[in-house]
């Protein structure tokens, strides 16, 4: 055993920086272990297009980040060359509207005022743990409470609505209101994309309110580009961080946690080392934690059984291309190319990459989010060259005949897609990396390559999340904490996993 | 005998042939798949075999699995509450086994063969459970239930029947050891355990010589008071004995519906398995150190000695102010005592600090009618019966 630490935090994902940014405040020393030769995790440029900024609650609990944001509109690509361009601003996207879609307009702000009150009130729960049920203590029940009063809060009628929509598909939601296929389509892929559900899967609406409290409670407002992309966010959090004191361990993959009579006393890195604390927060997604770092013999048989049965199979894989210029769309600028572009034409476009998917096949078509931001940025160009990030919704996680063997094709039918809206697309390309949910899964140490750690559904959320006992952050071990993506409010750039943790562990050390 | 085997939903022990000559009542009795012996004869006859002769049973439907690998001893220790670090091998140990609640899966024994290599014998079917909990211990997890013929030999004279047999040496054998003899050329496990309560063994061996020793053993026993034992009479000499059943005294997590009538081991009096100062974690162990410290168990598995000579086959237990406060869950007249014996299961104080002033109210059937018979009882030691050469090593010979 050598330094003592009050807290070591394993993997450096932007959630333990914040965590650990929140402990640091509190004057705890803390370690951060991270297995790669950088920290950020699954929030690195090479991943992430966009990014919401932090909520006021979050930063009013860290250190000061200095990047610059600027707002990113979405446009709806259309092979008919009718783009629609939203941006979350009302008089804007009422006029984009009463051009391209002129019936759906009323529909479309009233959809926007409902969702954005259920994802708010569904939202105040996130900043804080989630209620332990049949646990018998008078704050588990008053949060549980105070929940139930805001939904009932919200009014009748928005209550009743709230209970019709919560299990609810995406697609009959849209099917009664829209006309415009164009419209549907863009709003169900916000509503699938990073999942494993179809737009016809019940519970794909929860998915949406989930990604809309972490957009400002909007159905497009709220995305933003950083100068520098992700990664100037990830370096500010660490800058930060040192300054508190906090040690960061890079290329320090942690191999087990050591137990003593059912309390942590530190970890052993893959070398060999042993490092000694009282506290361990794990960052890493549940299966790694339990299975791997914590290790079977702890757990309880059905506490594996949960574990085991919890659903985190990535279902996203990414291209990036190196381009030789910033190729044509068609009706498109060339700036417009830093903004976000989705191609998911209609419902029905979704649903049936969807089955493919299901089957753990690709799609002839896939389901893509891009962006060029280096347009933009410069100094997200590539030796100079411009990148074009390309998100492909629906590659899955071990697709059949292996990656190793699908990956060309999926490049394949991804640049046939794209040559739809940029013909001379195959032509400005220089160099392609591809990362599949595999790779995603190995060179990031999520098991299943998921997004989110795992699926955001009904099951997997609140005081279910991870999995009903270990919910709170906490795990059946004394002084083992989690404060991934995989605990409550699950995935996306929030750091409230991350802070709420922080604030678990403070009641206890 | 000619028996369609396309037909039978039962599976035949590889006894079958034998014990269904002896059987003259054709009683039979469905036990985890399989058809064995309800009663040979008379039950009161196999019921005495067993206390003053030998009594041979079938017990090859008793679940089997074999736990390979080179984790399998850190697994069993994760595994049963009992600390069983220190086993060493040709051992059998008594276990019961909880869930993540701290309630009991099951009883069984566990035999080490190697420190890599060990098998438990349980009532309830295990696999799921067993493969569900070794995840992460990389091992080996097999069903050997038909690949074991297994015979129950018990009785004052079952060592001397089994020295006849070939088992030399067997006297020497201490409770709870095991021994592999070769005899007339194949391989035979015994173990000196059972379910009686009394002297016996156990034996093993390959289901294509399980007729081969079933005759040789009855050649062995002929001037011992041999005899097979159907399952009527074993059900008599384990209430006497005090041994629990899956099923009967409580219902396993793995076939209670309702999660209120599962038990923990201290509401089953199997506290004593449970060693919460074990080194390692085992399943169930938080929640059962949670049980002993907040003092949260509601029930208590006692022996009652009940007035009157009428068995309380599932009577309701009343306090003085006729509250009820219990239920019997095994009963019996024993004849080896000349006592009205039970095993009841109390709510908790009754049964711990409250041990006087309890009833139990008896139907018992005459003729198309009812008598009710409101009998006191007192609460005693659950063993009822426990003679000095059940563990007595050497083991008596004749």
């Amino acid at each position: 055993m050598t330094t003592k630490y009050d807290v070591i935090i394993v993997g450096g994902g932007h959630n333990a920086l914040i965590c650990a940014n929140v402990l640091a405040k509190k004057n705890k020393k803390v370690l951060i272990c991270e297995a790669r030769e950088t920290c950020g995790g699954l929030l690195t440029n090479d991943l992430t297009n966009f990014t919401p900024s932090f909520s006021n609650k979050v930063k009013s609990e860290i250190d000061n980040i200095s990047v610059d944001h600027s707002s990113v509109s979405t446009i709806a690509l259309s092979e008919t060359g009718h783009h629609l361009k939203l941006t979350g601003n009302i008089s804007e996207d009422k006029k984009t509207l009463e051009q391209l879609a002129p019936e759906d307009v009323d529909r479309y702000f009233k959809l926007q005022k409902k969702l954005s009150l259920f994802s708010k009130t569904l939202g105040a729960f996130m900043h804080s743990s989630p209620p332990r049920v049949l646990h018998k203590s008078f704050s588990d029940y008053f949060k549980l409470f105070k929940l139930g009063l805001n939904v009932r809060l919200m009014g009748k009628n928005s209550f009743n609505e709230f209970a019709r929509m919560i299990g609810l598909n995406i697609a009959d939601e849209l099917e009664d209101n829209f006309k415009n296929t164009l419209l549907q389509g863009l709003i169900s892929h916000d509503a699938i994309t990073g999942s494993n559900l179809g737009p016809r899967s019940p519970g794909s609406l929860i998915n949406l309110l989930f990604r809309m409290a972490n957009h400002g409670n909007s159905l497009f407002g709220g995305i933003q580009q950083v100068k520098g992309g992700v990664n100037a966010v990830i370096k500010s959090l660490e800058e930060n961080i040192i300054k508190r004191g906090v040690e960061i361990k890079t290329s320090s993959s942690v191999k087990r946690c050591i137990i003593e009579n059912d309390q942590v006393k530190g970890i052993e890195l893959d070398d060999g080392t042993l490092i000694h604390a009282n506290t361990v927060i794990s960052s890493a997604d549940p299966k790694s934690t339990y299975l791997c770092l914590l290790g079977a013999e702890h757990l309880d048989t059905d506490f594996k059984r949960r574990i085991k049965h919890y659903r985190a199979k990535g279902r996203v894989s990414k291209l990036q291309l190196v381009l030789s210029k910033v190729p044509q769309f068609t009706n498109l600028e060339s700036k417009d190319l830093s903004q976000r572009l989705v191609i998911a034409p209609s419902i029905d476009y979704i649903e049936e990459n969807f089955n493919y998917s299901k089957f753990e096949n690709l799609s002839p078509e896939p389901i893509l989010e891009l962006s060029v931001p280096s347009v933009e940025d410069e100094s997200l160009c590539h030796n100079g060259n411009h990148v074009m990030n390309v998100q492909i919704q629906y590659a899955p996680f071990n697709v059949k005949g292996g990656w190793e063997n699908k990956k060309a094709e999926c490049i394949n039918n991804v640049l046939i897609t794209l040559e739809k809206y940029a013909p001379e697309i195959r032509s400005c390309i220089l160099e392609q990396e591809f990362v599949s949910p595999n790779d995603i899964e190995k060179n990031f140490n999520v098991s299943g390559g998921h997004w989110h750690h795992g699926e955001i559904q009904i099951d997997q959320l609140f005081m279910l999340r991870p999995i009903p006992g270990a919910a709170q952050y906490k795990t059946p071990v004394t002084g083992l904490y989690m404060c991934g993506a995989g605990t409550h409010p699950g995935g996306g750039m929030t750091g409230i996993p991350g802070k709420n943790a922080a604030h678990e562990v403070l009641k206890n050390i | 005998m000619n028996i369609d085997l396309t037909q039978a939903a039962l599976k035949f022990t590889p006894f079958h042939n034998r014990t269904s000559r002896a059987c003259r009542t054709n009683s039979w009795y469905r036990w985890s798949g399989y058809t064995v012996v309800a009663e040979y004869s008379t039950t009161e006859l196999e019921y005495t075999a067993t206390r003053n002769g030998t009594s041979v049973m079938d017990l090859t439907p008793m679940y089997k699995y074999e736990i390979k690998g080179e984790r399998a001893k850190e697994f069993i220790n994760y595994f049963v509450t009992r600390d069983l670090s220190e086993m060493k091998d040709n051992t059998v140990a008594y276990v019961i086994w909880c869930n993540e609640a701290g309630k009991v899966v099951d009883d069984g024994t566990v035999f080490c063969l190697n420190q890599n290599e060990f098998k438990i014998c349980c009532a309830v079917k295990m696999q799921t459970w067993l493969k569900d909990s070794a995840e992460g211990f990389d091992l080996e997890i097999n069903d050997v239930t038909d690949d074991i013929a297994a015979l129950s030999v018990q009785g004052p004279t079952s060592c001397s029947v089994l020295k006849n047999y070939g088992a030399a040496d067997l006297e020497l054998l201490k409770p709870f050891e095991s021994k592999n003899f070769t005899i007339d050329g194949y391989s035979v496990l015994i173990s000196r355990t059972g379910f009686t309560g009394d002297l016996g063994y156990e034996l093993w061996t390959n289901p294509e010589n399980a007729e081969k020793m079933w005759d040789s053993l009855m050649e062995s026993g002929k001037h011992l008071k041999i005899r097979p034992m159907g399952m009527h009479a074993l059900e008599m000499v384990r209430i006497e004995a005090g041994f629990i059943q899956t099923g009967t005294d409580f219902v396993s997590t793995e076939h209670a519906l309702r999660p209120v009538r599962m038990r923990s081991p201290y509401e089953i009096g199997m506290g004593w398995l449970v060693h919460l100062n074990k080194k390692n974690y085992f399943i169930g162990k938080r929640a059962l150190k949670a049980e002993k410290e907040n003092g949260t168990t509601e029930r208590v598995l006692v022996g009652l000695d009940i007035e009157g000579d009428k068995p309380a086959h599932g009577a309701v237990i009343y306090n003085k102010k006729k509250e009820d406060v219990g239920i019997v869950t095994a009963a019996l007249w024993s004849p080896t005592l000349k006592r009205n014996i039970a095993i009841a299961s109390l709510m908790r104080p009754y049964g711990t600090k409250i041990k006087e002033d309890i009833f139990v109210e008896i139907y018992h059937p005459e003729e198309l009618e009812y008598k009710k018979i409101w009998a006191t009882c007192k609460v005693v030691r659950r063993q009822f019966y426990s003679p000095e050469r059940r563990n007595q090593v050497p083991a008596e010979v004749y």
